[in-house]
């Protein structure tokens, strides 16, 4: 990346950080937006950034109606911080991000990050339920609303979700909400694959189950007390502490990939993986976290991801290595029409150049 | 304008002359979904497989003549309907269940699939598809696709969206893609979750890979009564207040139950101003636990006649009342319009009463049968198309409710898509700004605007129903 005098901003309304963004666009610089900054090292090296558009000046909840289970955000609000809001109404957000604490909201969804409880409640995309986006022309557009079903207009939060900044700045977003879980026990085991196999062939599934490379899995059941108390004695696991989540969520790497594939081919390609390899992964969903070794570890490791039919993609790497094999893998056959859309958002390549697929 | 013949002919060379009707009174029978507003096509085709799909869209295309993929024809937005005229693509021949993997939990279907037979074929792996819109029996998963459409299990399951994997599509210029997948988490932007609940206007759809779920062991489902339509509100509040979110809440009122009662027998208290149905499901420990637990918030907000479906029978009974509510309505008057606006659900007593004033105001039967839990109701007016202007004065009842629904807080349609009947009104929530944003996509995977022209975005074209001329609404009704 070519280092100028890069601009920081800070906005305070979305107003304003579309003016800047406009402003920006209409100069030909390039703008980078930032969260919480957690996911910053994703992606492909950028080619240019001029402006680093930061959206921690947008930290309000906008609206939350308990008894409505939605609320409302602008995008620079803290997980943490919506979480604690949530939960004084005996509610929350099933958004559980590795690297956390200090995920934004609108980092979150731009970077498409998810965490254990992804195997329960689907990822931010199963409950998005509107977005507001700024974009390089100045435009505030949303769509979704705040209920929390709606087939009104095109589902933008698809398209803006997991994008990386690359095709608008999301400014606010509304999520439906849910109630926290009458019931929540967590159960270990050291037992690896075996264990997780046992797991899944009981009837009621767990909320979240992770397993790591050095054989222990971690499980947590929610639901009403005596399925929880049932399926729990089911598992013949020890119960420990709900706080193993909170450490979990911590855990980023300073070089690591996040290999992604069809839940039934997971095991196959973790099992590709040099020896002694550290890595975690939620079977039930099918993503893994890795941390590599060098380049060559990858360029195999992804060759056998993507024949399944999945991909490996860098969280955090060297500059060299992200150079030499690239962030994303081999590109979908679906890139041409991708960069269409990018170009009718974003036509002169302002946002994030370099750093996404498109 | 009728195609030229040579156009005709093109198609017949795609498909075989067997599957393009062309007939005038055979098209007759394309002219309508299950909506109010009906167009005849020019020429209806049926393709078999999507090579034929994909040639078909390129003679439109290269015509420029617009095309408009149809399932079973159960939409209630007029999706379906070739306002524009030119081919409606009937994708009933694609039908196969192509693959189901107990393992991976998945199938791979043709569009024409009729969405419980999915279901059925999944039954012996002790899977099923969740979403299940009342149409079921007949609806395709195509069309759901389409329309992410929702159902009463949408409650706990979500709708169409959150269980569609991957698809094979035609765009406009008759290029064949598959957007999504089996894995999570795939490279670039989400094509598919923004082609699903496209109303056929930027792909036509030609499988289908769907995620199955596993069949609950155990299922309870119960029906209560309440003396008002306030206190069943306030009931399903109090419900998902108390952390239970039940498979299914949806909430009937008295003109439905008696309509339902009359026809059914399903034991459905026809003294009541409004009956409840709730669902949960799970392992036993569960449903037993939580059928007690809202037995009693039901009880403590006034719910009276409480009884729990024994068997699989009373259950199915209890469903067939619930999901053949709209046809039983035909033994009060032949026709109804179906409204489908969705609020925040604290919002649901004072819509509900809107909705009733607005009906004795045009002296119009209304009869309410909804997804309570999601706050998404679905107004029935009831009416004889024979009597003189009726037609219009439903239209303008039900544009007033929607009118009502949007002030507050609510979205124009929860699970049966714009199409044709809403499209006007889509100014009321979005501003020129966001509709413009919208218009990009279309603008960039239709250029031409071949595909089910007319929908969704407000068409300058077509007449301009009361209230929807009106300006300066988006502002107000912004929700940011």
């Amino acid at each position: 990346m070519v280092v100028t005098n890069v601009a920081v901003l800070k906005p305070r309304s979305a107003d304003e950080l579309a003016n800047i963004l406009r402003e920006a666009a209409e100069d030909g610089k390039a703008v980078t937006p930032v969260g919480g900054g957690r996911a910053a090292t994703m992606g492909g090296l950028l080619e240019r950034c001029d402006v680093e558009l930061h959206t921690t000046g947008l930290d309000r909840v906008i609206e939350h109606t308990a008894s409505d289970m939605v609320v409302t955000v602008e995008a620079g609000i803290q997980v943490e911080a919506l979480q604690e809001h949530l939960a004084r109404s005996g509610q929350f957000l099933p958004l559980d991000p590795f690297n956390s604490p200090g995920h934004t909201v609108g980092g979150l969804l731009a970077s498409g990050w998810t965490g254990p409880l992804r195997l329960r409640y689907g990822s931010a995309r199963d409950f998005l339920i509107g977005i507001r986006v700024a974009l390089p022309d100045g435009k505030l557009a949303s769509a979704g609303g705040r209920v929390v079903k709606n087939v009104s207009g095109y589902d933008l939060m698809k398209l803006h979700g997991g994008a990386l900044g690359s095709l608008g700045v999301i400014v606010a977003a509304s999520f439906k909400v849910f109630p926290r879980p009458l019931r929540d026990v967590t159960v270990e085991s050291h037992d690896g694959w075996v264990a997780v196999a046992h797991v899944f062939s009981l009837p009621m599934a767990p909320a979240a189950l992770e397993l790591f490379s050095d054989g222990r899995v971690i499980a947590r059941y929610f639901g009403s007390s005596d399925a929880v108390d049932v399926t729990v004695r089911a598992t013949g696991w020890a119960e420990t502490d709900g706080t193993v989540w909170r450490e979990h969520s911590r855990s980023a790497l300073t070089q690591w990939a996040r290999i992604a594939t069809p839940r039934d081919a997971l095991r196959r390609v973790i099992e590709s993986l040099p020896q002694g390899a550290r890595w975690w992964c939620s079977p039930g969903v099918g993503v893994a976290h890795w941390s590599f070794g060098d380049a060559e570890e990858l360029v195999r490791v992804r060759k056998t991801a993507e024949a399944a039919g999945g991909s490996l993609v860098l969280m955090a790497a060297p500059d060299d290595v992200k150079q030499k094999v690239g962030a994303w893998g081999t590109p979908p056959p679906t890139l041409d029409v991708m960069r269409r859309l990018k170009d009718a958002f974003d036509p002169d390549h302002v946002l994030n150049p370099g750093r996404f697929v498109v | 304008m009728p195609l030229a013949p040579q156009v005709i002919e093109e198609l017949r060379r795609v498909v075989g002359k067997d599957h393009v009707v062309d007939g005038a009174d055979d098209l007759r029978i394309f002219e309508r979904d299950a909506s109010i507003e009906g167009a005849v096509p020019d020429v209806v085709v049926l393709p078999a497989n999507t090579q034929q799909v994909s040639d078909v869209i390129k003679v439109a295309a290269r015509h420029g003549i617009p095309v408009v993929p149809r399932g079973a024809g159960t939409g209630l937005s007029g999706g379906a309907v070739t306002i524009r005229g030119g081919i409606a693509l009937q994708v009933t021949r694609m039908r196969r269940i192509l693959e189901i993997d107990p393992v991976a939990q998945t199938a791979l279907v043709e569009p024409g699939v009729v969405n419980q037979e999915l279901s059925l074929a999944a039954a012996p792996h002790h899977l099923f598809y969740a979403p299940d819109p009342s149409s079921q029996k007949a609806c395709t998963i195509g069309g759901n696709a389409a329309e992410n459409s929702g159902g009463p299990h949408c409650l706990y399951y979500g709708v169409t969206t959150n269980h569609v994997l991957g698809m094979e599509v035609v765009l406009a210029d008759g290029s064949v893609h598959w957007v999504g997948g089996d894995a999570p988490d795939r490279v670039g932007l989400d094509l598919c979750g923004v082609l699903v609940g496209s109303e056929g206007t930027l792909c036509a759809i030609t499988r289908i890979k769907v995620r199955l779920l596993r069949t609950p062991p155990s299922i309870a489902t119960l029906l209560a009564a309440f003396p008002t339509i306030d206190t069943a509100s306030q009931a399903v509040s109090a419900v998902i207040g108390s952390g239970i979110v039940p498979a299914a809440l949806e909430m009937m009122d008295q003109v439905t139950v008696g309509a339902v009662e009359a026809h059914y027998r399903a034991g459905y208290p026809t003294d009541a101003g409004a009956v409840l149905l709730v669902e949960v499901d799970g392992i036993q420990e569960s449903t037993r636990e939580l059928t007690v637990a809202i037995r009693d918030v039901l009880s403590k907000n006034q719910g009276y006649a409480m009884r729990e479906a024994q068997t699989a029978a009373e259950r199915d009974l209890l469903w067939a009342g619930r999901k053949g509510a709209i046809g039983a309505l035909g033994r009060i008057k032949p026709n109804y319009y179906l409204h489908d606006g969705v609020v925040p659900r604290s919002r649901l007593p004072q819509v509900l009463s809107a909705v009733g004033e607005i009906g004795e105001h045009y002296k119009l039967p209304v009869a309410n049968v909804f997804h309570a839990g999601d706050g998404n109701l679905h107004p029935n007016i009831l009416f004889d198309m024979r009597d003189g202007d009726v037609l219009h004065q439903v239209e303008e009842a039900g544009e007033e409710m929607l009118r009502a629904v949007v002030e507050l807080g609510g979205a124009l349609s929860g699970e049966h898509g714009i199409g044709l009947e809403k499209n006007a009104y889509m100014p009321w929530i979005f501003s020129p700004d966001d509709l413009d944003s919208m218009h990009r996509v279309k603008d960039t995977l239709d250029p031409g605007g071949i595909l089910n022209p007319g929908k969704i975005f407000p068409d300058a074209s077509r007449k301009h129903v009361r209230l929807a001329g009106r300006t300066g609404f988006a502002v107000e009704a912004k929700w940011w």
